[in-house]
């Protein structure tokens, strides 16, 4: 144990004393996670809602493909990826590669399919009589959609919630996309993983607990919002 | 498009004729789904029925600490795991640092949290009558507990296919416990991080990501087609 502690007690004064490579590391993971978590909710929602309320042939597949974008393993997509943004590749003129700006979009494509299938599932939840009274009472795609969105929100949020936890914890996709480079592109996990594997136990366990803190600071942030908004009114214009 | 279709091209061969390297990982791959699966089954089924139905003081607050546990990333648990079996440690006598015995306890707690929480869940949507009136005809909690998975197998066979897919896909454990050694603990998943380090091993990683994500599809899909069979089929309750 007294190994563990000692690790401990070097890793603490780097947090307290703000050590400013830590603190670069954080700025560049907060950045990560609001732009891809942003990014996947501006696309994965409306995506979300067709899919949720949607009639069209090939619905059923699409939901399906969703779903098992979640079980997609981040490597796979990193290595997706990186194929498409090497400079031989397809969007190699894009000069993503081993930047930031690759991590932000593998992120947010990693993001993507939890934010559009839990949206959806949380859409087909809704009593199926209020979206048809809507319907009855004229109200168009988008009036249809606002109010699906609004009544299932606690299950968009959950969607966001798992969204933004892939961004913060996710390491597979930053590795192979942005080479996990020192000083640069680098996440708190990527940073962890990097530090271990120069056996600096005490910088790692001290991103570690930055790393444990923002997420429990940004989901638990979200999950009050979540209880909160079953009470919140929106506003809603009225239908027509 | 000519240069990912050269690559591709230059994959189809490995995985056709049989690479040695590639059938190797793939193997290593199946036993640590395996193994890990099974422990995270055998210790997380009990926790679970436990949380699930159990009264008890503080089984709110285990509940949440599960639900939690599920939001913590995999760099995380392998760096605690590491440190604890690093010599100077508290488990460092057993000598499995950079084994593939370090990478199944790692890969085993990564799956456990979502056998623990999601267990109690498939277990609270049960009809809330339904294990009273086992209790009330004299069922003991053995049998009330065997009732309890059986009704609620949809759900639980959720939960270890959550728990498969955590021990197929993730890799920041493997790389950190099991120190992604080449032909000795290396998964499907993080060989191919190792593969992409250089330019040469394209084909290397896509041949590898093609097996990983046969193998994950033909897992996961062969135990959601036995759960959705298992709406209709009746397993067998002793008789009491």
């Amino acid at each position: 144990m007294s190994f563990l502690w000692h690790e401990l007690r070097l890793a603490v004064p780097m947090i307290v004393h703000g050590n400013p490579y830590l603190l670069s590391i954080i700025w560049f993971t907060v950045q990560v996670a609001g732009i891809a978590t942003a990014a996947a909710t501006a696309i994965g929602l409306p995506i979300g809602v067709a899919l949720g309320l949607g009639r069209f042939r090939g619905r059923r597949v699409l939901i399906w493909l969703a779903n098992a974008g979640l079980a997609l393993p981040p490597v796979l997509v990193g290595l997706i990826l990186f194929l498409l943004f090497v400079p031989q590749g397809p969007l190699g003129g894009l000069r993503l590669e081993l930047t930031r700006q690759g991590v932000f979009v593998a992120q947010a494509v990693l993001a993507l399919p939890f934010v559009a299938a839990l949206s959806a599932a949380a859409i087909m939840g809704l009593p199926a009589g209020l979206l048809a009274q809507a319907r009855a009472f004229g109200a168009g795609p988008v009036a249809l959609a606002a109010l699906a969105v609004r009544e299932a929100r606690i299950g968009v949020i959950a969607a966001v919630i798992a969204a933004l936890a892939t961004t913060l914890s996710e390491v597979g996709a930053i590795l192979i996309v942005g080479g996990n480079v020192y000083g640069y592109d680098q996440t708190l996990a990527s940073a962890a993983l990097y530090e271990v594997d120069a056996a600096s136990f005490a910088d790692a366990l001290a991103i570690g607990i930055v790393l444990v803190a923002l997420i429990v600071v940004l989901l638990g942030g979200l999950s009050l919002l979540q209880e909160r908004g079953g009470g919140i009114r929106w506003r809603f214009r009225p239908l027509s | 498009m000519s240069y990912l279709w050269e690559q591709l091209r230059a994959a189809v061969p490995l995985i056709w004729q049989g690479n040695g390297y590639i059938w190797g990982v793939t193997w290593v791959t199946i036993r640590v789904a395996a193994i890990s699966t099974t422990c995270a089954l055998v210790l997380g089924l009990p926790l679970g029925l436990g949380l699930g139905l159990g009264h008890f003081r503080g089984r709110r607050a285990l509940q949440l600490l599960a639900n939690a546990s599920l939001a913590l990333p995999p760099v995380l648990v392998g760096l605690f795991v590491l440190l604890l079996l690093l010599p100077p440690s508290l488990l460092g006598g057993l000598r499995i640092e950079f084994t593939l015995t370090g990478v199944y306890v790692a890969q085993t707690l990564l799956a456990l949290p979502y056998v623990v929480a999601l267990t109690p869940a498939a277990l609270r949507a049960l009809p809330p009558g339904l294990l009273d009136q086992a209790r009330a005809f004299g069922a003991g909690r053995v049998a009330v507990a065997l009732l309890a998975l059986r009704e609620a197998r949809i759900g639980v066979l959720a939960a270890v296919i959550a728990a498969l897919a955590s021990t197929l896909s993730e890799v920041a454990a493997v790389i950190i416990v099991g120190a992604n050694v080449e032909n000795h603990d290396q998964t499907l998943a993080s060989a191919i991080v190792s593969q992409l380090n250089d330019f040469d091993n394209i084909p290397y990683a896509l041949a590898i990501g093609v097996i990983l994500l046969t193998l994950i599809l033909a897992l996961i899909g062969a135990l959601t087609a036995i759960q959705q069979r298992g709406r209709g089929f009746a397993l067998r309750v002793p008789a009491r």
